[in-house]
């Protein structure tokens, strides 16, 4: 809690400085965009924890809140920081952490350098911020396979625009293997791996077809070697007359790994997103976690349905209803979860 | 390890190939009025092609990566700016990866701030009035003496991309510039002839056209920027359309229309009329000329 105390106070202070000494509007200028996210949180049923040291946990919650600071630093380097303010795992307060402080490059053709504490691009899922989260839960495999946090880690990257007739990028990760789940929390000096291949095709001006697939390797808190290798496939139809109004996504990610235990793992995603007004959307999501399975493992199957309003561009309300079924547990888990997300600040620009 | 060796030859030759194999400027525009414009300036001397389609609201278009691929191959980036693209440029511009079009280059050109905005935001501001732009409606394009100025102004950032084209640009955009006067000049006329001087729109599209031609937008049917009209803002409107006898409402067809037909029950006498706002916003609209001729015939009642 100190520190979290501590980074508050630096933000805070750094922003009442910046006013301080930069009063005039020239000066303000060159302040990084600032914007920040709210989520709050409801969640009942027997699939969420009683504890409330564990988050999500029964009742109401304040979820998650980002605060992000992006700007350009010269004609060479744009800077982005995305400190998350949760609740830390196990305790009652809240944490403050680095979600994603990168630099990357903006002056070079074809290709984008990016290094610092990034979220990898293993997938699609797992490049998301909460806030965007396309169900207001990750999946149950990238629960299960790369923990809470995802694949965030401290690295470089490479993101080359292949030249070729449809949008194809190719990226390369190096970062040092901290993942608790996949690698154990090993942080040796040794680097671990990571390509990604994205390619999307523009089936008509209405229709685009995305596949992606990726692997991640890297030295283990046992010496070994974790691996993991996802797949996706995305199909989307926004009309161009009419689009305002529909539009519908179905995305399928499939991920498994050898991790730490050495034990082959995998699960499937895939959901269905239908806009049928402009400001509202329902979601279906099935799940199945255990292709393959492990020995001691037992598969899960989980079915999720949402509803979303968006009132504007700033906020949106999400009603969840989830059922979890355990093979060889006699009851099935449901879930009922209820989330607002709010954002304040620079406009944001959406990626695809 | 050979493979990535061959891979990376592949790659590489093959972007030395594509940077070569352009003579004509490659210009990449956000909307459909500015591709008009560049292709009316430009004429046979380059390529130009738009993001948006003109059936789309401008605002939200989505950053396809097919765009930044575009974007990638372009040497010149023409749009509106006064945040009308701040939703989805800034990542298509950051996916391609191409620095000659970049904020500051010369193959970045924003039109927006070059005409005199209108509706910029004097003071204090907040999102509780809807989703407003602080630097001025970025409608810009629907009025054809400013359309003019931005053919000038294309055409000399044109020539700065490509000076021994130089002359031919300027002197077709002053030929273009000079046609939208004669022509404004005879819209104004057959406006100042017909009887509608006030009108409703759903969003604050119109308004540099409505300006250029004295015609008062009494109320919008989005209660503030972005947000869907409301029942009660629709009863407000209703009885503004009846307290200031309003006979025209235009809505631009990438809006739901349906509004209008409550107002008609309770308003008989008012027409309602969509409206394509851009080009290629529906057929026969293939340039700015066509989109302003079309309002102008919309609002006589033709």
């Amino acid at each position: 809690m100190s520190s979290s105390f501590f980074w508050v106070a630096v933000l805070c202070l750094a922003s009442s400085a910046g006013a301080a000494e930069q009063p005039s509007v020239r000066g303000k200028v060159f302040n990084p965009d600032i914007s920040a996210n709210f989520l709050g949180l409801g969640a009942w049923g027997s699939a969420v924890s009683d504890d409330p040291l564990q988050a999500p946990h029964r009742g109401l919650s304040l979820q998650e809140a980002e605060l992000q600071f992006v700007s350009d630093v010269d004609p060479y380097f744009r800077a982005s920081a995305l400190f998350s303010v949760a609740q830390e795992s196990g305790a009652a307060g809240f944490g403050i952490s680095p979600e994603e402080v990168y630099l990357e490059t903006i002056s070079l053709p074809f290709v984008t350098f990016r290094a610092g504490k990034i979220k990898l691009a293993m997938g699609k899922h797992n490049l998301l911020h909460t806030h965007a989260f396309t169900f207001i839960d990750e999946p149950l495999v990238h629960q299960a396979l790369l923990g809470s946090e995802g694949l965030n880690e401290v690295g470089v990257s490479a993101a080359v625009l292949v030249p070729l007739n449809w949008y194809s990028e190719f990226v390369v990760q190096g970062f040092s293997p901290t993942n608790d789940v996949l690698f154990g929390a090993h942080a040796s000096g040794e680097l671990g791996v990571l390509g990604h291949w994205k390619n999307l095709w523009d089936l008509s001006d209405d229709f685009t077809l995305e596949l992606g697939a990726s692997g991640v390797e890297g030295k283990n808190a046992l010496g070994s070697t974790s691996t993991a290798f996802g797949g996706d496939l995305t199909f989307k139809w926004r009309p161009s007359v009419g689009g305002k109004y529909h539009a519908l996504i179905w995305s399928t990610e499939y991920l498994q790994s050898h991790g730490v235990t050495g034990e082959l793992l995998g699960g499937l995603a895939s959901w269905v997103q239908y806009q049928f007004a402009e400001r509202w959307w329902v979601q279906g999501r099935g799940e199945r976690l255990g292709i393959p399975h492990a020995e001691a493992f037992q598969p899960q199957y989980k079915a999720s349905a949402l509803l979303g309003f968006f009132p504007s561009e700033f906020s949106g309300m999400r009603l969840q209803a989830d059922q979890i079924v355990t093979q060889g547990k006699a009851n099935s888990d449901y879930a009922v979860q209820a989330q607002y997300i709010i954002s304040i600040g620079a406009h944001p620009a959406h990626s695809y | 390890m050979k493979l990535l060796l061959i891979v990376g030859v592949l790659i590489f030759s093959n972007i030395l190939f594509n940077s070569q194999a352009h003579a004509k400027l490659n210009v990449l525009t956000t909307t459909t009025d500015l591709r008009s414009l560049v292709a009316e300036v430009g004429g046979d001397k380059l390529t130009v092609e738009s993001i948006a389609k003109g059936t789309q609201d401008p605002h939200f278009i989505e950053a396809k990566p097919s765009f930044m691929l575009k974007a990638n191959r372009a040497d010149l980036l023409v749009s509106v700016g006064l945040d009308l693209e701040i939703g989805w440029l800034p990542s298509v511009i950051q996916g391609a990866r191409n620095p000659k079009i970049t904020q500051g280059k010369k193959g970045f050109l924003e039109v927006g701030p070059l005409v005199k905005p209108l509706e910029l935001t004097v003071g204090a501001i907040t999102r509780a009035e809807g989703d407003v732009h602080p630097l001025g409606n970025p409608h810009v394009t629907l009025d054809p003496i400013r359309d003019g100025e931005i053919a000038v102004a294309i055409a000399e950032r044109l020539g700065a991309l490509d000076a021994p084209n130089g002359a031919y640009y300027l002197d077709t955009a002053k030929k273009f510039q000079a046609r939208m006067l004669e022509k404004t000049s005879a819209w104004q006329k057959r406006l100042d002839k017909i009887a509608v001087k006030k009108v409703i729109t759903y969003h604050k599209t119109l308004t540099y056209f409505l300006d250029r031609f004295g015609i008062q937008n009494v109320a919008i049917l989005e209660p503030k920027p972005g947000i869907p009209p409301t029942s009660g803002h629709v009863l407000d409107v209703i009885g503004e359309i009846r307290a200031q006898k309003v006979p025209l409402i235009l809505v631009e067809n990438y809006f739901d229309p349906t509004v209008t037909q409550k107002i008609k029950q309770e308003v008989p006498t008012v027409r309602a009329e969509t409206v394509p706002v851009a080009v290629d916003g529906a057929s026969g609209m293939g340039s700015l000329e066509n989109v302003i001729e079309n309002l102008v015939k919309t609002i006589e009642g033709k």
